[in-house]
């Protein structure tokens, strides 16, 4: 078996596709670098200005009073930037990078989710960035079958495998061999430029790489070489099916351009065409008659009497009209968010897209990452709250009524006591969501190597 | 000898597998995506029809001033983008450029002021999208490959060529054959995916095509033919060249994958393309400037009006209509009134705020047009510039080429859409016109509906037709003259390496 994947590997390394795969994939990997460490400082600098100017402003809140901290709220709360950004990057310039928080004169603060950010003002061409997602899922992908096209099927034109089958060597074992070899000769320049990417990437003092990301990226690697894998079986499976080595290549290829470069799109469109959603207009209606409801309820709200009674009852509506705002706007993000990971699902079965689906989330990166930040906020907001109720209940001076200024205490606040957002990745929760793509793509490989398997043996020589 | 060849060329494809799994791939894919692209037409032309409806609408029953519609917060005068039915073949810029732009005498509208009509759910803009020539982009050049890979290679290999050239027949001959007949088989999908995507448009009822839409799709059509000559002749170059089979099948690929994939995204990856807002401070200051000279026109108008002591409200009851926002390039300032009745003491000002008017008016007009002159050179630097870089690069790769010429067929690349938004411009000094002869500016009813609302309906109407047919060809043929001269250029080659060829 050894001898198989020896001759294998030495039949690669000095062919011409080998040398066409190195320089193709370290000029990807390379561009995917120098564009990472042009880009990655600017945005890590945005978003701690960002969060700096946030901080500021919360100091400024705590130092006026209780009750400003508990009327103006935090602050904006901003994601923070990936370190992985060169994984998975298409799509995260759509996403906000915030939640807002604003609030009126009198009512309280909400968090409140930003549109997408789409770009009508670039009137450039539209090109999809060079990113790991777009090296593997397409590039890799189809090196890979060029790789096996010919494994069996051209042996067999030649003859040679009825010379390797006349030893005393099992089917499975050539097999194994071939897959084994193809595996090791285009892991060689895939790891090659990958390290050179990496190397390059780590030695730029403006980027830094800590302990966590280097355990993801080796989780993005373990992702990266089972989908090859999945390619490489393909190959083999329609290698040995197929007489010819060309109709091989283009069976394969065919598969390829509809499965890897046109499923995804296409499959999204058609989910996405017909799903019917609550739109906006809804929305802001449903929204109207919140408020209007509450209107009603709390009609002596209005007058301007500062009795005890009265001002009970506008506290509560100040209150109740931040919960209930805060909450319909989470439901309807929610909402958003789950239609469009409704239609992303159906795209599961080309393995390119849950490859980006993977490098996504384990990236830190996307939509499930943009949910996960809203739920961090969320937590964050009622931590706020809480903190701000503990500090009520410790001022004997206040008159205890939440949501009115008269009702609450008026004394300043230590900056440092009070909680401060930080937004965290969770690898555990990451796995959680993406548990089904990871053994779908599993069950794939596993599938064709099965198919691969059991063509090769049936096959007449 | 020659017809023989050609036959014997295009029986031999026909009947290969790859010809049949050819077409029933362009099929699939091609029907799937314009069922999606067409219900995503109609979506987006129930938007744009409900939207002039209401602008339409609101115009008329919330403005009663003239200056209410040109300054106004709400229901204001409002241009609305239609939707290309040719954004079905290359969607272009016409789904991501805004689709609604305010007409106003303070300012000449750009593609930059536009705004979008909100969407229901947004984020499905995450999900990658596609349009058919993207289709025939990827599918077409790959199919023209392997179809050309083993064309001259393959013969060499099986020594049928030394037969074929023992007869009384040039090389020359030879190649043109093989080419006409691998020309004509991969002709049938892309006609035949063309065909079922017309078919499916025109059973559509909201899909309105006119005789020159079908000249465009004809130019589309035609360029993809002059893009699939092109690939299948670097195909046949490679098999001239390396003489085997499995060689030139490999280097193919790896030219396709390079051509088609990478370059295009490597490219402006590499190269920064993002519109450069760092020079937007200066001229937001210049323009900030003149506009601060309209001010200080005002206020000197005011003080020397015969009514002391008053602001610009001249004791009626007008608003400050002002913007300010430097990421856009926006300022301006000007006064708007929307007065339902006048009482009998305000009577006497009516005079001065026509004569303000009338002063007021015509400057700020010309305000706008010497705005005009910084912010149309500011938007070319910013935006336009590295967008224009951006696609010289991409035309290094025949895909890029290909994609160019089919948006500017269908009338969905820049100057397509910006046709749109000097459509506009012109409105907007049709406007600007009329208010001049009419003397609107210092009619009553610019500021006052007492005396009876605006008739709306008497203003010049906004009518807007896509460039003509002869325009969308100007504007393909330097792409598509790039392609063709690329095709003479691979024939040659392949010519003079065929014939000093030994066999």
């Amino acid at each position: 078996m050894w001898h198989i994947i020896k001759r294998e590997i030495y039949n690669n390394l000095n062919s011409l596709r080998f040398a066409l795969t190195t320089v193709l994939l370290l000029a990807l990997m390379i561009t995917n670098a120098v564009r990472h460490i042009r880009e990655h400082p600017k945005r890590v600098q945005k978003y701690h200005d960002a969060v700096t100017a946030s901080m500021n402003l919360l100091t400024s809140r705590a130092e006026d009073s209780l009750y400003t901290l508990a009327h103006e709220g935090p602050g904006t709360l901003y994601k923070k930037p990936s370190p992985l950004h060169f994984c998975a990057a298409s799509g995260e310039a759509l996403l906000p990078d915030r939640v807002d928080t604003p609030h009126g004169s009198r009512g309280f603060w909400r968090l409140e989710y930003p549109d997408v950010n789409i770009n009508m003002k670039n009137v450039g061409p539209d090109v999809s960035q060079i990113d790991w997602t777009f090296i593997i899922g397409y590039i890799l992908s189809l090196i890979a079958l060029l790789f096996t096209f010919d494994a069996i099927s051209s042996e067999r034109e030649h003859g040679t495998l009825r010379l390797t089958l006349a030893n005393a060597i099992p089917r499975h074992t050539v097999l194994i061999g071939k897959f084994l070899g193809a595996l090791v000769s285009i892991t060689i320049p895939f790891m090659l430029a990958m390290l050179v990417n990496l190397l390059m990437i780590s030695s730029a003092s403006e980027v830094h790489l800590n302990t966590e990301a280097w355990g993801r990226l080796g989780i993005i690697l373990f992702i990266a070489l089972l989908y090859t894998c999945l390619f490489l079986a393909l190959g083999l499976l329609v290698s040995a099916r197929v007489q010819r080595s060309a109709v091989s290549l283009v069976i394969l290829l065919l598969t390829w351009v509809t499965f890897v470069a046109f499923m995804p799109s296409t499959l999204a469109a058609l989910a996405s065409g017909f799903s019917s959603s609550m739109s906006q207009h809804e929305y802001s209606h449903r929204y109207g008659q919140n408020y209007h409801t509450f209107r009603r309820t709390w009609r002596h709200a209005w007058y301007q009497s500062n009795d005890e009674k009265m001002l009970r009852i506008r506290g509560e509506w100040h209150t109740q009209i931040a919960v209930s705002g805060e909450r319909l706007a989470g439901e309807y993000l929610t909402f958003k968010i789950t239609q469009v990971q409704r239609a992303r699902a159906i795209t599961s079965i080309s393995p390119a897209a849950l490859l980006q689906h993977l490098f996504e989330a384990f990236a830190g990166i996307g939509l499930d990452r943009y949910q996960q930040f809203t739920e961090n906020a969320q937590r964050y907001a009622r931590e706020y709250r809480e903190f701000v109720v503990d500090m009520e209940r410790g001022d004997p001076e206040s008159r205890h009524i939440m949501g009115v200024r008269q009702g609450m205490s008026q004394k300043p606040v230590n900056p440092e006591a009070v909680p401060k957002f930080e937004d965290t990745l969770n690898l555990g929760q990451d796995f959680n969501t993406v548990a089904i793509e990871l053994l779908l793509l599993t069950l794939f490989v596993v599938v064709l190597l099965a198919g691969a398997y059991l063509a090769f043996v049936r096959v007449e020589i | 000898m020659f017809l023989t060849l050609v036959r014997r060329e295009l029986l031999d494809n026909l009947m290969t597998f790859r010809f049949a799994a050819a077409v029933v791939i362009m099929l699939l894919l091609v029907v799937a995506n314009t069922v999606v692209l067409i219900k995503d037409y109609e979506l987006r032309l129930a938007d744009y029809n409900t939207a002039v409806k209401t602008h339409r609408q609101e115009l008329r029953e919330i403005n009663k001033t003239y200056s209410d519609g040109m300054l106004g917060v709400w229901g204001t005068m409002i241009l609305d983008r239609p939707p290309n039915p040719l954004s079905i073949f290359n969607t272009g810029l016409d789904k991501r450029l805004g689709n609604k732009i305010k007409v106003s005498h303070t300012f000449v509208p750009t593609i930059w002021d536009a705004n979008k009509y909100e969407a229901d759910n947004a984020y499905f803009n995450i999900l990658t999208s596609i349009d058919i020539v993207l289709i025939f982009q990827g599918i077409l050049s790959l199919l023209a490959l392997t179809f050309a890979y083993d064309a001259i290679a393959g013969e060499y290999e099986h020594g049928t060529l030394r037969l074929v050239l023992s007869n009384s027949i040039g090389r020359g001959y030879v190649l043109v054959a093989k080419y006409i007949g691998a020309m004509v088989c991969l002709l049938v999908p892309l006609l035949m995916s063309l065909l079922l995507a017309l078919i499916l448009l025109t059973t559509s009822t909201t899909v309105s095509l006119d005789t020159d839409d079908f000249l465009r799709i004809g130019g589309i059509v035609f360029t993809s033919f002059i893009y699939l000559s092109l690939f299948y002749l670097i195909g046949m170059f490679i098999s001239a060249i390396t003489r085997r089979t499995s060689t030139a099948l490999i280097l193919s690929l790896f030219v396709w994958a390079f051509l088609v994939l990478v370059y295009p995204n490597m490219i402006l990856t590499a190269v920064d393309t993002v519109p450069r807002t760092d020079t937007k401070t200066a001229a937001y200051n210049q323009i900030k400037q003149v506009w601060e000279e309209l001010e200080r026109k005002r206020e000197q108008f005011l003080r020397n009006d015969p009514i002391p002591g008053e602001s610009w409200s001249l004791g009626l009851d007008f608003s400050l209509s002002f913007d300010d926002n430097p990421s856009r390039l926006v300022y301006h300032t000007d006064i708007a009134g929307a007065l339902e009745t006048i009482d009998e003491k305000s009577e006497p000002l009516v005079p001065h705020a026509q004569n303000l008017f009338r002063f007021l008016g015509p400057l700020t007009v010309s305000t706008a047009e010497r705005v005009w002159l910084i912010r149309k050179p500011a938007f070319e630097e910013i935006y336009v510039q590295p967008a224009n870089r951006g696609r010289i690069l991409l035309k290094f790769s025949p895909a890029g080429l290909y994609d160019a010429a089919t948006e500017a067929w269908a009338g969905t690349d820049f100057n397509g859409t910006r046709d749109f938004f000097i459509a506009a411009q012109r409105y907007r000094q049709a406007i600007v016109n009329y208010f001049h002869d009419e003397k609107i500016f210092a009619s009553r009813q610019w500021f006052s509906s007492d005396q009876g609302a605006v008739d709306w309906d008497t203003l010049p109407q906004f009518s807007f037709q896509r460039s003509d047919i002869s325009i969308n060809a100007k504007r393909a043929l330097p792409d598509l003259f790039l392609l063709l001269t690329m095709n003479v250029f691979l024939f040659i080659a392949i010519f003079l390496v065929f014939i000093k060829s030994e066999v």
